[in-house]
C-alpha cells in the first residue's frame, strides 16, 4: 500500500548493531541482573552504563494522545500505530512499555528537561528547528496531508480545491505546530490559518463553521471523518513527504543507537508495515 | 438484455477513446505532447513571526513538483538552485508519486552530482510512469536580503533531447527581519553557546529564541490586554445589574441572578469558552473569534464582580439608606448618589483583582484559536521545542499584573487607614452588616 522510503535507516543499522552489542556486552561483564527483568536478562538497565532511562527496566514514551489512528485512549488504553511501534521497540530491547501523557507542544521540551521520558513518541515529524533540541531517529512513517471541509460546501470542491483554498476568504482550522499547519502555510500563503491546539478542536471549527477546511495528517483526517465528523470529506490529499521520528534526548546518543537498531529490526522484518496495515485500516 | 446493449456502448465508447487519444498523440510532436509540467514549486515558511513568509538567510526547504507523462522517458533532470542560495544534498528525498489520488510513493534511484547551483539528477533507469516528480531540498538557506527567487529546471529524455520546463512559479523571499538576525549573530557568540550549553538555561531562557518570540508574543499581548480591556469596563454594568437583581425583594429576579451566577462560578471558564465557540455557531449565532472572547470573559467576569458588588452594597451601613430616604431621596437615588459611590470606593481593591484573575484567564482563550499571548507562545513552543516563549509570555503577564498588584496593595492601606480612622466615630461595618442580615 504504502511504499515507505527508510532509506537513511540501513546505513545506519550497523553502526547500531555495534552500539547494542557493545552495550550488552558491558551488562554482561557488569554482572548485574536487570532490576525489573521483563523478559530475560538482556535489558540493559542504567547501572549498565549503557543508556539511561527514567524507570530502570522500562523504557517510557511521552505522548499526546489526541490523534488517531498514531495515539489516542480506547477505555484507558493507548492505541495506534505509535504506541503499537512503542511496544514493539521495547520488546525488542527487553524494556517494559509504558506511556506518559504530555500535550504535543510540551512533549520535545520534556525530552529536553529529562526526568519524565525517554523518547517521545507522538507522530513527531522532524524539523531543522526540532533537531536543535533533540536528536531524531530514523523515520518510521512518511506523512501525507488532507484537506477536508462540510460535504455541504459547494463553494469548495475537489475539483477547485487547489485554487479556491488559497483566497483570503478561506479560513482553514490546523493544529499549532503540526505539519498540517506547515502545509497550509506554505500551499496556501493568501488564506487565513486558524490554529487549535488540538487536532480535534480543528474539525469542531469545521462543523461550527468559524473555519470553511480542517488541513492535517491524512491518515488523521481519515479517521476523524470516519467518526464524529460524517458530514465532512476530503477535498484534497498531498503526499508531503515529512518523515515521523522519534524524539532522543542530545544526551542519550546510546539510546538513540538502540532504538534506530529496534527500528531497523522492525523494517526488516515487516512488523512497522504490519503495523500501519493494521492501524490506517 | 439490458446488459449487453450497455456493455456494448462501454466498449465502443472505450475504443472510441482509445481512438481518439492515438489521434492526439500521432498528431502532435512527441516532444510538445509529452513536456514536464510544473505543478508547484514552493519554499517552507520559516518566519516565527508571519507563518507564510519565507525568509532569507534561515533553513528553508525547497519543494519542486512536475509531472511525468507515460512512456515519457526522463533519463536526466537538472534543478537550477536560485543564485546566492545555499542547499544540501545529503536528505534529498525524490518520489515518483503515482495513482489516481497520487499517493503511491516510488522511490526514484539515481546518481547525483552538482554543478555551481545545478543539482544533476542522472535516473538509473528513464521515468516512464505517470505520475508527479516530487523532488524535496532540504537544507536550503535563501540570500539574506530575500527577492523573488527563480527555480529552474531542465530535462534530457533517452532520446538524447533536452527540454526546459515553464512557467515555474518564483519563490518570494522576505529579507531577514531584525529580530532574527540578532538571533543568529547571537547564535555564533561564544557566551551564548556556553549559556546554552547548561540544560536549565537553553531549555527556558535561550537568548536566541528569546529575541525572535518577543516581537511575536508582542502581537498576543496587545491581543490579550484588548480582550480583557473590553471585557472588564462592559462586565462592570452587568455585575451591577445583576448584584441589584440578588438584593432584590421580587423572587423572580433574585432567583434568575442567583442561578446565573452560581452557573457562571460553579464551572470551569474552560468549559463556557467552549460552549460558546463551538456552541453558539450551531445555534445560527455567527460571531467572529474577537468578539466572541470579549462576549465569554464578559459574562463570566459579570457573575464574580457581582458578589463583589454585592457584598459592597451590603457592607455599606443601613443608616446611609436611612437618611438618605429621611432627606426625602428615593430608592433609585438612594442607590445611585449614596450607596454606590462608597460601595465603589471599597470594592476597588477587589475589582483590581478581579482584572488581574480575568487578565490571566484570557489565556484560556487559546484552546479555541484566539491569537492571544498564550497562543502565540505555543506556536512557537510547538515548532521549535523550547520553553523560552512561555518565559517570555510570563514577562508579558506580569507587565501588567505587577503594577497592579502593587496599586492595589496601596488602595487597601489607604482603605484600611481610613476605616481604622473612621472606627472611633462609627460602628464597625462588619457590625453593620450583621445587623442588617438581623434585620431581615
Amino acid at each position: 500500500m504504502k511504499n515507505l522510503q527508510l532509506k537513511k535507516l540501513l546505513p545506519q543499522a550497523g553502526v547500531a548493531t555495534v552500539a547494542l552489542a557493545a552495550a550488552l556486552g558491558l551488562a554482561a561483564c557488569g554482572g548485574t541482573p536487570a532490576s525489573t527483568g521483563s523478559t530475560g536478562g538482556s535489558a540493559p538497565a542504567e547501572s549498565d552504563g549503557s543508556y539511561e532511562l527514567v524507570t530502570d527496566g522500562a523504557l517510557t514514551f511521552a505522548t499526546s494522545p489526541d490523534y488517531p489512528p498514531f495515539e489516542n485512549l480506547e477505555n484507558g488504553e493507548y492505541v495506534g500505530l505509535d504506541m503499537d511501534l512503542g511496544r514493539a521497540i521495547a520488546e525488542e530491547l527487553g524494556l517494559e512499555c509504558e506511556y506518559t501523557n504530555i500535550d504535543f507542544d510540551g512533549i520535545v521540551p520534556a525530552i529536553v528537561a529529562g526526568g519524565q521520558a525517554d523518547a517521545g513518541l507522538s507522530g513527531i515529524s522532524i524539523t531543522p528547528e526540532r533537531e536543535e533540541q533533540v536528536d531524531f531517529t530514523d523515520p518510521y512513517y512518511v506523512d501525507n496531508q488532507a484537506v477536508a471541509t462540510l460535504s455541504s460546501n459547494t463553494e469548495l470542491t475537489e475539483d477547485n480545491a487547489a485554487e479556491a483554498l488559497n483566497s483570503a476568504e478561506i479560513t482553514i482550522a490546523v493544529q499549532s505546530g503540526s505539519t498540517g499547519a506547515d502545509f497550509a502555510a506554505e500551499n496556501y500563503p493568501n488564506a487565513e490559518i486558524l490554529p487549535f491546539p488540538n487536532f480535534t478542536d480543528a474539525f469542531a471549527a469545521v462543523a461550527s463553521g468559524q473555519a470553511d477546511a480542517v488541513c492535517g495528517n491524512s491518515a488523521v483526517v481519515q479517521q476523524m471523518l470516519a467518526g464524529a465528523y460524517t458530514d465532512q470529506h476530503v477535498i484534497l490529499t498531498s503526499a508531503t513527504g515529512e518523515e515521523y521520528a522519534i524524539a532522543v534526548s542530545k544526551d542519550n546518543p546510546e539510546l538513540l543507537a538502540a532504538i534506530n537498531d529496534a527500528l531497523a529490526k522492525l523494517q526488516e522484518d515487516g512488523t512497522i508495515d504490519e503495523l500501519i496495515a493494521a492501524n490506517m485500516g | 438484455m439490458r446488459t449487453l446493449p450497455k456493455r456494448a456502448a462501454v466498449a465502443l465508447s472505450l475504443a472510441l477513446a482509445c481512438l481518439a487519444s492515438c489521434c492526439v498523440w500521432l498528431a502532435l510532436p512527441p516532444q510538445a505532447a509529452e513536456a514536464m509540467q510544473v505543478v508547484r514549486c514552493t519554499g517552507r515558511p520559516n518566519s516565527d513571526d508571519d507563518p507564510t513568509a519565507i525568509q532569507g538567510a534561515t533553513q528553508s526547504r525547497i519543494t519542486l513538483e512536475t509531472t511525468v507523462d507515460e512512456g515519457e522517458g526522463v533519463d536526466q533532470l537538472v534543478v537550477h538552485v536560485p543564485d546566492g542560495t545555499s542547499f544540501g544534498t545529503d536528505d534529498l528525498n525524490v518520489t515518483l508519486l503515482t495513482g489516481d489520488d497520487l499517493m503511491t510513493r516510488n522511490e526514484v534511484a539515481y546518481d547525483l552530482s552538482t554543478d555551481g547551483q545545478d543539482i544533476i539528477f542522472d535516473f538509473d533507469a528513464p521515468l516512464s510512469q505517470a505520475g508527479h516528480l516530487n523532488i524535496i531540498i532540504y537544507d536550503v538557506y535563501f540570500p539574506q536580503e530575500g527577492g523573488d527567487m527563480q527555480v529552474g529546471a531542465t530535462y534530457t529524455l533517452a532520446d538524447g533531447s533536452e527540454h526546459e520546463i515553464d512557467g515555474i512559479p518564483q519563490i518570494t523571499v522576505v529579507g531577514i527581519t531584525g529580530p532574527e538576525a540578532l538571533s543568529q549573530w547571537l547564535e555564533q557568540q561564544e557566551w551564548v553557546q556556553a549559556w546554552n550549553s547548561n540544560t536549565f538555561l537553553h531549555l527556558f531562557l535561550d537568548p536566541t529564541v528569546l529575541v525572535t518570540s518577543f516581537p511575536v508574543v508582542l502581537n498576543g499581548f496587545f491581543m490579550s490586554v484588548g480582550v480583557v480591556a473590553l471585557a472588564f469596563p462592559l462586565g462592570i454594568p452587568l455585575a451591577l445589574v445583576l448584584a441589584l437583581m440578588r438584593l432584590s425583594k421580587f423572587f423572580l429576579w433574585r432567583g434568575i441572578a442567583t442561578t446565573y451566577v452560581n452557573l457562571m462560578r460553579g464551572t470551569p471558564l474552560f468549559l463556557q469558552i467552549y460552549v460558546a465557540f463551538f456552541g453558539l455557531p450551531l445555534a445560527g449565532i455567527q460571531i467572529p473569534n474577537f468578539p466572541l472572547g470579549v462576549i465569554v470573559l464578559m459574562l463570566n467576569s459579570g457573575a464574580y464582580m457581582c458578589e463583589i458588588f454585592r457584598a459592597g452594597i451590603q457592607s455599606i451601613n443601613k443608616g446611609q439608606t436611612e437618611a438618605a430616604r429621611s432627606l426625602g431621596m428615593n430608592g433609585f437615588q438612594t442607590m445611585l448618589f449614596v450607596i454606590f459611590p462608597q460601595m465603589f470606593r471599597n470594592v476597588i481593591p477587589n475589582l483590581t483583582n478581579e482584572f488581574i484573575t480575568l487578565y490571566k484567564d484570557s489565556s484560556l482563550l487559546a484552546a479555541v484559536g484566539v491569537m492571544e499571548l498564550v497562543m502565540y507562545a505555543r506556536t512557537i513552543v510547538a515548532s521549535t521545542g523550547s520553553i523560552t516563549p512561555y518565559i517570555v509570555a510570563a514577562l508579558f503577564y506580569l507587565v501588567i499584573t505587577l503594577p497592579l498588584s502593587r496599586i492595589t496593595r496601596v488602595l487597601e492601606d489607604r482603605l484600611r487607614g481610613h476605616r481604622r480612622s473612621k472606627r472611633h466615630a462609627h460602628a464597625p461595618e462588619a457590625a453593620g452588616a450583621e445587623k442588617e442580615v438581623a434585620a431581615r
